[in-house]
């Protein structure tokens, strides 16, 4: 499928981009790669560049004339872009492109939310979360107009600014924090920029805007609305460092200007971060001291306990478990590593409601980036990060536990299909898998995982099935993020409950609700780049 | 083996105990009126609920309701809750005669058991 004639073009990617023409966007990014041999990376710098201008809001939280507050939602476009880099070495070769091309169609819809939450402005949030169309249709009753085009340019809320120099490095990494938990953009971005020009600072400014990121959480989503973040400051503190390395850090002005004034962002949510700051204070006064592995890991009476309060229980028995584990003596990432496979429980055996899966897989996600920053980087506040990220996971449990559960949304068993799937040979089961993963059918998909498991110590071609199946679903960055997670904490884990968070990863991936059910950005893809598959 | 008896003592004591309640709660669900009905379910709205242990609860409550009230009453239930939309409609399918019939359906009274087998929590 081609959507235009004559040379694809920078400035036609940046001009589709800006005007929400999503698909032609797409095509001409595809084109700029497969056609003008423009390197993959100069065209994923490019996309950020076109978008930086106007992924900014003025907060997260809108006030309506009645006085109540609404939430707006966080930028998304560059966690697609964090996912796409980080699935991209995983399914290698033209394949590892397919996740860039779900990046670059999300882009267009991703810009301008605070227009978009009051159907001033065409994209995602606009079309589908607000169906906006039907409160202010247009002209053509078949056409949704706020699927693009845009009618108007998007707005600019906040403008590039200089970097900011002088001082000592501890003295401006100091106070770029305090300005980020301020509130305070333009000084919070203008010392990251004058920060990040010195290589020789680099590794201490990725520990402290991950740090910023991380202690920024919500204590409850329980009837707040949207008065929290759902781990958004870490998911994009992730995002920046892990794309800054891609691109090179001299070419990320853009990807700056994309993420860190909006770390400084209203409403800041620094609750949580108290209350465990204080605990551990109390508790284990040494904590910074703490190391990362212990030679005691959880054991597997531990591992149950700590699902029982993670999944049944209340916030006081995830902080006195988790307490209970470092006072014997557990290490960081043991304790880590059990929260993840214990929150492996509530996917596989309770998660029903396509819909319910949202928020608890924004807690596995941020809590991928917690477990990172606890392997990658040296912080005397790590211990608190554990506490901080099972928190957020029991919070997302508790808050859908919240609402009766809908007998409508009954998911049947999987160990109803383990004959089936047992039956399947060895060799054929993964194209099964990929099948039933792509008719979004959980329970046949979930009893194949469990068989193939079972039956062979094989996992690579797994992980690759499963995550080349998911991303296949457009206009989400959610997918390919959570297919990141799952990866990295599958390989960094090391309890003997590790398989659980592949069964989680593939009952997400075939259960999750999809924003459309159509595969239009894979099958330009597959157009472009020649691979099988094309519809 | 004494712990093993001891334990298996209590537990009889504790299921004598929950099978009394049940008795007094079947007893008070078959004389309560649809009014009395909805005002207990509506304690189970995310903004009226004491916590997720509550809530957790409504499915066991929803087996009994299908056991114990007659059709009429699960309609004027289910009737009640749909005039109220979208926000009730997890309440509304639970009550309404698809799920029912699952229930009454899968419902084992086990041979020698005193009560079926509901959910306990």
């Amino acid at each position: 499928m081609v959507l235009f004639q004559g040379p694809a073009t920078v400035g036609r990617l940046h001009e589709e981009i800006q005007s929400v023409r999503y698909k032609e966007a797409t095509d001409t990014f595809c084109r700029l790669v497969t056609e003008e041999d423009r390197p993959l990376k100069s065209m994923i710098k490019e996309a950020i560049a076109a978008a930086a201008p106007y992924v900014q809001v003025p907060s997260h939280l809108m006030r309506l004339p009645t006085g109540e507050m609404r939430g707006v939602n966080y930028d998304h476009t560059i966690l697609g872009w964090r996912g796409a880099i980080s699935l991209m070495r995983e399914l290698g070769d033209n394949r590892g492109v397919l996740p860039s091309v779900q990046a670059m169609w999300y882009v267009p819809q991703g810009l301008n939310v605070w227009e978009q939450v009051i159907c001033e402005f065409p994209g995602h949030y606009a079309r589908d979360g607000e169906q906006c169309n039907r409160k202010f249709p247009g002209p053509d009753e078949h056409v949704n107009r706020f699927d693009g085009p845009a009618w108007a340019p998007p707005k600019i809320y906040f403008e590039d600014h200089a970097p900011i120099l002088g001082g000592s490095v501890d003295e401006r990494l100091d106070r770029m924090s305090w300005a980020i938990a301020e509130g305070e953009k333009a000084e919070a971005y203008g010392l990251f920029l004058g920060l990040a020009q010195d290589p020789a600072n680099r590794r201490r400014l990725k520990d402290a805007i991950l740090f910023s990121g991380i202690i920024d959480l919500q204590d409850t989503i329980i009837n707040r609305g949207g008065y929290q973040n759902i781990g958004h400051k870490a998911l994009r503190a992730r995002a920046l460092v892990d794309i800054a390395d891609y691109l090179g850090w001299d070419q990320s002005h853009e990807l700056m200007y994309t993420v860190v004034p909006d770390l400084a962002c209203s409403p800041h949510l620094h609750g949580l971060w108290s209350e465990i700051a204080n605990i551990c204070r109390m508790e284990i006064p040494d904590h910074a001291n703490i190391p990362k592995r212990s030679a005691k890991p959880l054991t597997e009476r531990e591992l149950d306990i700590l699902t029982e309060a993670l999944v049944w229980g209340g916030p006081a028995e995830v902080n006195s478990t988790i307490m209970s584990f470092f006072k014997r003596g557990a290490g960081i990432l043991d304790i880590g590593d059990g929260v993840m496979v214990a929150f492996q429980k509530y996917l596989i055996d309770v998660l029903e409601h396509p819909n319910a899966f949202l928020h608890p897989t924004h807690a596995l996600d941020t809590m991928n980036v917690i477990m990172t920053w606890c392997r990658d980087f040296d912080n005397p506040h790590q211990v608190k990060g554990i506490f901080m990220g099972a928190r957020f996971m029991n919070d997302t449990v508790r808050s859908n536990a919240m609402m009766p559960r809908d007998p409508a949304s009954r998911l049947e068993s999987r160990s109803k299909y383990r004959g089936w799937a047992d039956g399947i040979a060895l060799d054929r089961i993964l194209p099964v898998l990929k099948e039933h993963l792509l008719a979004q059918d959980a329970p046949r998909s979930c009893a194949l995982v469990d068989s193939y498991l079972d039956r062979t110590t094989e996992r690579h071609t797994l992980l690759d099935t499963i995550t080349y199946a998911a991303c296949h679903w457009q206009n989400d960055p959610h997918v390919m993020r959570n297919c990141s997670s799952s990866l990295e904490e599958y390989r960094a884990n090391r309890t003997s409950r590790k398989d659980d968070i592949i069964r989680g990863y593939a009952k997400h991936q075939a259960r999750y609700i999809k924003r459309a059910l159509t595969h239009d950005c894979f099958n330009l893809y597959a157009g472009h780049f020649k691979v099988e598959g094309h519809a | 083996m004494n712990t093993l008896d001891e334990i298996w003592r209590v537990r009889n004591a504790a299921a004598t105990t929950l099978g009394l309640i049940e008795d007094q709660m079947e007893r008070a669900v078959r004389a309560a009126s649809v009014d009395d009905l909805v005002a207990l379910i509506e304690g189970f709205s995310p903004a009226r609920s004491s916590g997720t242990e509550w809530t957790r609860t409504f499915e066991p409550l929803v087996e009994r309701l299908w056991t114990w009230c007659d059709d009429a009453t699960m309609a004027a239930l289910a009737d009640v809750f749909r005039a109220r939309g979208m926000p009730w409609m997890g309440v509304t399918n639970a009550l309404s005669v698809p799920n029912g019939t699952t229930i009454r359906a899968d419902i084992r009274h086990p041979a020698g058991a005193r009560l079926p087998a509901f959910t306990l929590i």
